[in-house]
C-alpha cells in the first residue's frame, strides 16, 4: 500500500512537469501591455516619470527623484545661501539614489523596446496613435540623452535593445563613447522626430504633462542651445583612441546649433504666451502679483511642459524646506535658500553704488537710515518681490520679519559702518544686541517699548535655521498652503519645467549668438531685443532700448532673473563656462537689516556672507566624472579629463 | 539528540572549511617614486595638496587602453607610492605644466615624454616639465605696523610653447595656519585674491608684484604665505612658489 502511494506521488510529478512550458504567470507580457490603451498609458506613465528632470525633487548633492532637500541646486549657483550648502560642488552621483548612468540607460532602452514593439501591435490602435506614442518615445529618449550629454559630453548612443545570449562574448555589448557632437545630434534628432510626428495637442494629455509638437520644439531650442554655447565656449577636449572628439564641439559648429534653437523657439510664437491674468502695465502690484501666480495657475498659457504630481505616490515637500522662519512646519525645517545680495543687486529700482552695488551709506559715509526695512525696496522691480521675500514684506498675511540686531550705540551725526569696508570679520558685539536662537529676550528701546533683537525669521547669531542672507526666497512657495500641512512628502504642487519665458529667452540669447558669429540674417538683433523686451514689461521692469557694451551679459543677466530658483541657472552657468570666473575664491554678498535704538529708524549693512564660506568652481566640473561602474563594465568607455 | 549534535559538528565544520579559502595573492609591495622638475630652475615644482600634479600610471602589460591608476604628488612636486604592483606601466604626470603627451586637434599623438617603466621593487622616476608660470619670491614678507604682511613676487613664463603665452587671470596672495596653503586651502579673511583682465594679465608677467594681506591685523599664531598665479590652460591649474612663514616679533 505504501509502495502505491509513492508510485502516485511520483505520476502526480510527473504529470505536472509537462504544464511548466508556458510563460511566466507573475511576469507581464507585451501582449498584456501592447494591446490596450491603458496598456500604452501604463509604459507611458513609466517613461515620463523616469525623465531625468532637474525638479523639486533634484539637488546636486542628492540628485533625481530624492525628497530630501536641504542643499539646493540655488545654493550651489550663488542665488542663494543654505545652512546644508558651503561650497561650489559638482554633483555627486555617488551620494544619488537614482544612478544617472544606469537609470539612464534603462529609459533609453525601454524607449528602444517601444519603439521596436509597438508596430508588431499596431494593429490594435489608430495610425495616428501610433504614430504619437512612437514620437514620445523618441522625445523622452531625447530628453534621456540631453540629460546625459550636458553632464558627461560624448555618450555611448543605443539606439536599439541590446540581447545578450548568454555564454557568448560580451564584446558587441561594450559600446564606446560617441562624439559629443555626434550625441548633441542625436539629441537633435530625436526632438525632430518628435516635432514632425506628434500632433499640436497630446490627444491623450492635454494638460502639458505629455509631450506635443511644440513641447519638443521647446525642449529643441533649449539642447540646440546648449550645444551652441558648448560649441562656442568650451575649451576642454578629449579625444578617444580613434580620434572622436568625446568632449568639445568644433567651434565652427556653434553658429548651425543657434540656427537650430533659434528656428525651433519661433515655432511656438504665437502658439504659447506669457502670463499676463492678472497683469497691469501701470501697477506694480498687479506685475508682483501676476508674476506670483503664474507658478501655481493651470490654466497659464505659459506652462510648456510640466511634471505633476500626486498624494501620496508621487510628492514633495518644497514650502516645507523654504519657507521663512517664522511660518516653520510640524517637520522643523524652514529657509533652506536665501537668496543672496549678488542675486538681489542684479535687478533694478534700487539705490546703487557707481560700481552697481546697492547704497547703504550717504555721501558722508554713514548708514542710510529708514522706518521700515520695505522703505529701501519701495521701487524695485516687481519681478523680485515675486521671487524673493524681502524683509518686512508681506507674506500669508504676516510681515516677514528679519532683523540682525538692534545698534544700541549713539546716532548723533550719523552711523559710521559696523566694519571697515570689505572687511570679513565678525561684527563688533560692543553695541549690538543680537539673540543666538529664535528664544529671545526682549530688549527695552530707549522709549521703554520691547523689541526682539532679532526678527521672527531671523537672523540668529547661534542657529541657521534662518533667513542667513538677509532675504528668504518666493518663488514657488504655495500662499494658501496652512502651517499645519507645511510638512516634508506632503505636496503637489505642479513643477513647471519648461515655460514660454524661457522659450523667447533661448530665441533672444540664440539671435544675439548669431549675430555675433556673423549669421542669422538681418533683424535677429533687435528681434533680441524686442522678446527680451516682452519678459521686462511683464516683469515691471523698465524696456531696454540699447543692449549695452557687454550686450550677451545683459541678455544672460535677463535670464538668470527670470529663471532663477527653477534649477536652470546651474546649467547655464556650466555652459556659458563662467561658473569658474564666478565662483573664484569667492564669498557670496548679504544684507543685514539692523535696528538704531537711539535713531528708531532701520539701516542695512551690505557685507560678504558672516560664514565666510568660500565657492571655488574646479573647471574640470564642466565634464563630470564618469561613475566607475559604467568603466568597469566596459572598458571601451574612457574617463572625462582630469578624473 | 546526539545524532543532532553531530550533524551540527559537521554543519560547523564544513562551514569554516570554506572560510579557510583565501586570496593568496600577494599584496601590492613595489615602490614608484620621484618628482616633478623645473627643467630651467632645477627645482621640484611645487603644487597643492590633493588636487595639483598627479601621477598616471598605465599598465600596458595585458591592454593597450587599460584604466588609469592615478596618484597625487605630494606639495613640492615629490611623489611616492609604495603600494604597487610590480607590471609594466606607462608612466607620466598632469599639472599645471606643458603636457607631456600633445595631440594635435583630431586626437593624433604629436610629442610623447611619458616614461615606460618595468617596475620591480622600485622605480625612481625625473620629470622635466615647463611650468606655465614661474613664480620665485622678492625678499621675505614683511610685518607692517598694523600687522598686515606685505610679501613681493615676481611671475615669469616657464615656457616658450606659443599655445601658453596666454595672459595670466589670477596672482593670489594665499594665506594659511599651516604650511599646506593653496587654492584648496586658505583663510579666506585675510588671503588677496586678484583677479586679471586680458591685457593686465599680459603686461604684469616679469613685473614685481606688492600683495598685502586683506581683513586687517593677523592673528597672532603660525601663519603661512604662498603666491599662487595660473593662465587659462589645461585644467587652470595653479602654478605656486614655496610656503614661507615669519615669526612674531
Amino acid at each position: 500500500m505504501k509502495k502505491f502511494g509513492y508510485i502516485v506521488l511520483l505520476l502526480a510529478a510527473l504529470a505536472a512537469c509537462r504544464k511548466l512550458n508556458i510563460p511566466p504567470k507573475n511576469i507581464i507580457q507585451d501582449e498584456d501591455i501592447f494591446t490596450s490603451n491603458q496598456g500604452i498609458q501604463a509604459y507611458m506613465a513609466r517613461l515620463y516619470s523616469e525623465l531625468p528632470l532637474e525638479d523639486f525633487r533634484y539637488s546636486p548633492a542628492r540628485g533625481i527623484d530624492f525628497f530630501w532637500i536641504i542643499s539646493p541646486t540655488s545654493a550651489t549657483t550663488g542665488e542663494a545661501l543654505s545652512r546644508d550648502q558651503t561650497n561650489s560642488m559638482q554633483e555627486n552621483f555617488g551620494g544619488w539614489s537614482w544612478d544617472i548612468w544606469g537609470g539612464s540607460y534603462t529609459v533609453i532602452r525601454d524607449c528602444d523596446y517601444f519603439i521596436q514593439t509597438l508596430p508588431t501591435y499596431a494593429s490594435n490602435f489608430t495610425a495616428a496613435q501610433v504614430q504619437a506614442w512612437t514620437a514620445e518615445a523618441y522625445f523622452v529618449r531625447g530628453m534621456t540623452y540631453f540629460g546625459l550629454v550636458k553632464r558627461f559630453g560624448g555618450v555611448p548612443i543605443v539606439n536599439k535593445v541590446l540581447n545578450y545570449v548568454p555564454g557568448t562574448s560580451t564584446d558587441s555589448l561594450e559600446i564606446p563613447r560617441s562624439s559629443e557632437k555626434a550625441c548633441w545630434d542625436q539629441v537633435d534628432s530625436d526632438f525632430t522626430y518628435a516635432m514632425n510626428n506628434l500632433p499640436a495637442v497630446n490627444a491623450d494629455y492635454s494638460d502639458g504633462s505629455r509631450a506635443n509638437k511644440y513641447v519638443a520644439a521647446a525642449f529643441e531650442s533649449r539642447a540646440m542651445l546648449y550645444a551652441g554655447t558648448t560649441a562656442k565656449y568650451n575649451n576642454i577636449t578629449l579625444y578617444d583612441a580613434a580620434d572622436n572628439q568625446i568632449c568639445g564641439i568644433p567651434a565652427a559648429d556653434a553658429a548651425a546649433y543657434f540656427q537650430k534653437s533659434l528656428n525651433a523657439a519661433m515655432t511656438l510664437d504665437g502658439v504659447y504666451s506669457l502670463y499676463l491674468a492678472s497683469w497691469s502695465a501701470t501697477d506694480p502690484n498687479a506685475q508682483y502679483q501676476n508674476f506670483v501666480n503664474l507658478f501655481s495657475d493651470a490654466a497659464s498659457k505659459e506652462n510648456v511642459f510640466v511634471r505633476e504630481y500626486n498624494y501620496p505616490n508621487s510628492v514633495h515637500g518644497y514650502d516645507a524646506y523654504n519657507v521663512p522662519r517664522q511660518l516653520i512646519g510640524p517637520n522643523g525645517y524652514s529657509a533652506e535658500t536665501n537668496p543672496t545680495l549678488n542675486f538681489v543687486e542684479m535687478f533694478g529700482g534700487l539705490p546703487k553704488n557707481p560700481d552697481g552695488t546697492l547704497q547703504t551709506l550717504d555721501g558722508t559715509g554713514h548708514y542710510l537710515l529708514y522706518d521700515s526695512t520695505m522703505d529701501l525696496f519701495a521701487n524695485v522691480e516687481p519681478r523680485l518681490r515675486g521671487t524673493v521675500i524681502l524683509p518686512g514684506d508681506m507674506f500669508k498675511n504676516e510681515s516677514i520679519e528679519i532683523r540682525r540686531g538692534i545698534y544700541t550705540g549713539s546716532a548723533a551725526g550719523g552711523i559710521s559702518p559696523l566694519l571697515p569696508a570689505g572687511s570679513k570679520a565678525q561684527y563688533p558685539t560692543g553695541q549690538l544686541v543680537t539673540s543666538p536662537t529664535a528664544s529671545q529676550t526682549p530688549y527695552t528701546l530707549p522709549d521703554n517699548t520691547l523689541m526682539n533683537p532679532a526678527g521672527l525669521s531671523g537672523i540668529f547669531t547661534g542657529d541657521q535655521t534662518c533667513a542667513i542672507s538677509g532675504f528668504s526666497v518666493r518663488k514657488w512657495l504655495n500662499p494658501n498652503l496652512s502651517v499645519a500641512q507645511t510638512l516634508e512628502n506632503n505636496e503637489t504642487q505642479t513643477w513647471i519645467e519648461m515655460r514660454y519665458a524661457e522659450v523667447l529667452l533661448n530665441r533672444a540669447e540664440a539671435e544675439y549668438e548669431l549675430y555675433s558669429l556673423g549669421a542669422g540674417g538681418a533683424g535677429v538683433q533687435s528681434d533680441a531685443m524686442t522678446v527680451i523686451n516682452q519678459i521686462r514689461s511683464r516683469a515691471g521692469a523698465t524696456p531696454w532700448t540699447a543692449f549695452g557694451t557687454t550686450p550677451i551679459d545683459t541678455i544672460r543677466y535677463e535670464r538668470r532673473k527670470e529663471l532663477a530658483f527653477e534649477n536652470k541657472t546651474y546649467w547655464d552657468l556650466k555652459r556659458w563656462r563662467i561658473f569658474d570666473k564666478e565662483q573664484n575664491g569667492t564669498i557670496y554678498r548679504i544684507l543685514m537689516p539692523f535696528w538704531s535704538a537711539a535713531a528708531g529708524k532701520y539701516f542695512f549693512d551690505a557685507r560678504t556672507d558672516e560664514r565666510n564660506d568660500v565657492y571655488t568652481y574646479n573647471p574640470i566640473w564642466y565634464y563630470e566624472q564618469l561613475p566607475s561602474g559604467a568603466i568597469t563594465k566596459s572598458t571601451n568607455v574612457i574617463q572625462n579629463p582630469g578624473y | 539528540m546526539k545524532q543532532l549534535y553531530i550533524i551540527l559538528v559537521l554543519l560547523a565544520g564544513v562551514a569554516f572549511a570554506a572560510c579557510s579559502k583565501i586570496d593568496n595573492y600577494a599584496a601590492p609591495g613595489d615602490t614608484v617614486t620621484g618628482a616633478t622638475y623645473d627643467e630651467v630652475t632645477g627645482q621640484t615644482l611645487q603644487t597643492e595638496v590633493g588636487s595639483g600634479t598627479r601621477v598616471e600610471l598605465l599598465e600596458i602589460s595585458y591592454d593597450s587602453a587599460p584604466v588609469p591608476f592615478y596618484f597625487y604628488s605630494m606639495q613640492d612636486g615629490t611623489f611616492n607610492d609604495d603600494k604597487v604592483f610590480g607590471a609594466t606601466y606607462k608612466v607620466s604626470v598632469q599639472g599645471p605644466f606643458v603636457p607631456l603627451i600633445v595631440t594635435d586637434s583630431t586626437g593624433a599623438v604629436v610629442t610623447d615624454s611619458s616614461q615606460t617603466i618595468v617596475l620591480k621593487n622600485k622605480a625612481v622616476l625625473k620629470f622635466d616639465v615647463q611650468p606655465f608660470l614661474r613664480i620665485q619670491w622678492i625678499g621675505t614678507p614683511v610685518l607692517n605696523p598694523d600687522t598686515t604682511v606685505t610679501v613681493q613676487v615676481v611671475v615669469t613664463r616657464g615656457t616658450n610653447n606659443a599655445l601658453y603665452q596666454l595672459p595670466v587671470t589670477d596672482i593670489n596672495l594665499y594665506v594659511s595656519n599651516t604650511q599646506y596653503d593653496g587654492n584648496n586651502n586658505y583663510d579666506p579673511r585675510y588671503s588677496s585674491l586678484n583677479s586679471y583682465s586680458d591685457s593686465a594679465g599680459l603686461a604684469v608677467i616679469g613685473d614685481t608684484i606688492t600683495l598685502t594681506t586683506t581683513g586687517g591685523a593677523l592673528p597672532a599664531q603660525d601663519v603661512y604665505f604662498r603666491v599662487g598665479a595660473r593662465i587659462n590652460a589645461g585644467l587652470d591649474e595653479y602654478n605656486y612658489n614655496a610656503p614661507v612663514s615669519i615669526t612674531y616679533p
